[in-house]
């Protein structure tokens, strides 16, 4: 029985023409990644002159990334605050929820879940405007706050629905036995809940943080200040002012995308395992 | 599934409800009232402060007339055609991934895949605008290199586009006839890296011993993915093709960052969320993007039960 060691492509094949095949794809892909890393390193004559390789490392522009770090670095540090805060928001909210859908078929539960899930019938594209509305009238336009809270209340959906289907395969017993410890709901969410679904928390996590880190169409129509952009506005506002100076502009992409590096070198396995596993199967 | 309760027992434990209040009230007064409040709106001739004027149906009429709300129906519509075919490579890159022996190949690709999300969606349609640029942009570049842009030229002059010319630069997006190929082709060779590793997960249900037995019956590479892999993926296709859909139809970000809030030179791009961000926040007249947003809310609700009765997503 040799077929264990190769199986599923075929039996006698060799497989490099499928690794060539997947080189040329991610080569293609992965493009704009390396032109903004090898640009932001160069000023327009270089770059005009060697489109293509890196420059000479004696001559790379470092003061491209100095502008970068004192442009970018304050939009950094609110998209941060916002992402963080939003993102642990939502994730409370969404385990308080799941919780409670989960855990016992209370009255009135199959109502509220039907209102759950309705909004995800409503493309949001629709609220976009009365969402300013009520913003205003709320005095919260200007600020992070507003951000923050919208959201919160725009990822309790995708959220609740993921986790409820998690908590409800949690074994029953663990539940009763810490019940019979006295341990209150809350507890048992602390204690049961939290530990079992580590993972797919992580993954729900690393999601809401993406969709922060990338949103602008809402900052955009919520900011006003340049002391409180976000990135998206930040760099939508970069893009209009400094054109064609390309070197100094890629050098900002790169400090824009820098956290989102360092959360995925430290969450890679994660990120990959969770998303491929079908942990989302919603 | 959840346990079910008495009713004493439930009085008895009503603390819960206290876990559901927050969601409740974020949802209600985030999404429910603004949803209510648009469609009140929409009877109104409103710019957003206090003051109001009840015009009853005026702004359907109007957005029924409005011949750039109903091009940019047409616009949507090529893009979603094109944005299925924009799957076919998330399909190929994820059966050739699966198809390798090595486990250890097989993550590392995935991570490969899974890279460029470390850059924000917003930079890479920045580097692709820049991409774009008629004069440092790297697609004229490639182009001329190749000498495919004396193909396009040639083409052109077989068909008489009048868009591309020997010495002048391609102006992707600076002319009109441009702007939806441009829309379409950024993003080339369009992996969707959620996209890839859904599909991968759908491709590892299938035993080794379905591929052994095709070997011996001598199939071909294609003939494996047509009556192996395509149809026990087919649930994934329809899951990312549904999300796809709505994601396009109710999308403007692309549009916005590429071409600006007119949607570039002759409107071209202009699609419908776009439009209503132009007259809610540019003309400042939002109850008649109150009632461009309803139109496209009915639009995409339509179409979603219809999915929902007709094409059948299993968990």
């Amino acid at each position: 029985m040799n077929s264990t060691t190769s199986s599923i492509g075929g039996l006698k094949k060799s497989d490099w023409p499928k690794h060539l095949l997947i080189w040329l794809i991610l080569a293609v892909e992965l493009l704009p990644l390396y032109m903004m890393l090898q640009i932001s390193m160069k000023d327009d004559a270089i770059f005009l002159d060697n489109t293509w390789l890196p420059s000479n490392p004696l001559t790379w522009m470092w003061e491209n990334y100095i502008f970068a770090v004192n442009l970018v670095l304050p939009y950094v540090a609110n998209t941060v605050v916002v992402a963080v805060s939003a993102t642990v928001g939502t994730l409370s909210l969404a385990l308080l929820g799941a919780y409670f859908f989960a855990r016992y078929k209370m009255p009135f539960s199959g109502v509220l879940w039907s209102l759950f899930l309705l909004l995800m019938l409503l493309p949001g594209v629709a609220n976009i405007v009365p969402l300013f509305a009520l913003l205003k009238q709320l005095n919260l336009l200007n600020t992070l706050y507003a951000l923050i809270i919208i959201g919160i209340a725009g990822g309790q959906v995708f959220c609740i629905y993921v986790l409820r289907n998690f908590i409800e395969d949690i074994p029953k017993d663990l539940f009763e036995a810490a019940e019979m410890d006295g341990a209150s709901h809350f507890n048992q969410l602390r204690n049961v809940v939290i530990p079992m679904s580590g993972s797919i928390i992580g993954t729900l996590a690393i999601l809401t943080f993406l969709g922060q880190w990338n949103d602008f169409l809402m900052p955009l129509i919520i900011l006003r200040d340049p002391e409180l952009f976000t990135i998206g506005v930040g760099l939508i506002y970069l893009d209009g002012e400094y054109v064609k100076q390309w070197g100094k502009i890629m050098a900002a992409f790169f400090v824009a995308s820098l956290p989102l590096i360092i959360i995925f070198l430290l969450t890679m396995k994660l990120f990959v395992r969770g998303l491929s596993s079908g942990a989302l199967k919603g | 599934m959840p346990l079910p309760v008495s009713n004493k027992k439930a009085i008895h434990e009503w603390k819960l409800y206290l876990f559901i209040l927050p969601s409740l009230i974020a949802i209600g007064l985030f999404a429910y009232f603004p949803a209510i409040s648009a469609v009140y709106h929409s009877f109104f001739r409103w710019s957003g402060g206090d003051v109001k004027e009840f015009i009853g149906l005026q702004n359907f009429v109007t957005a029924f007339s409005d011949p750039v709300f109903w091009s940019s129906f047409t616009v949507i519509g090529i893009l979603v055609v094109a944005n299925i075919v924009k799957m076919i490579p998330s399909i190929t890159l994820a059966v050739l991934i699966h198809r390798l022996h090595s486990d250890r190949w097989q993550y590392w690709y995935r991570v490969l895949v899974v890279l460029p999300m470390i850059v924000p969606g917003l930079v890479t349609l920045f580097i692709w605008k820049f991409f774009y640029d008629p004069n440092f942009g790297v697609l004229n570049m490639v182009l001329n290199a190749t000498g495919l842009k004396h193909a396009l030229v040639w083409l052109d002059g077989l068909f008489g586009w009048d868009v591309f010319h020997a010495n002048i630069p391609i102006a992707w997006l600076g002319e009109p006839d441009l702007i939806i190929p441009a829309l379409i082709i950024w993003g080339f060779p369009w992996i969707g890296a959620v996209g890839v590793l859904i599909f991968l997960a759908g491709l590892q249900s299938i035993g080794t011993e379905v591929y052994e037995a095709a070997d011996l019956d001598g199939v071909t590479p294609f003939q494996k993915f047509l009556h192996i892999e395509f149809p026990l993926i087919m649930t994934q296709i329809r899951l990312m093709l549904v999300l796809m859909i709505i994601g396009t139809l109710q999308g403007y970000g692309l549009q916005f960052l590429l071409l600006g809030d007119e949607g570039g030179p002759g409107g071209r791009g202009m699609v419908p969320g776009l439009w209503m961000f132009n007259r809610a926040f540019i003309a400042g007249e939002l109850g008649y993007a109150c009632a461009l947003g309803l139109f496209l809310f009915v639009f995409i609700l339509v179409l979603t039960l219809i999915n929902n009765k007709y094409v059948r997503v299993d968990k």
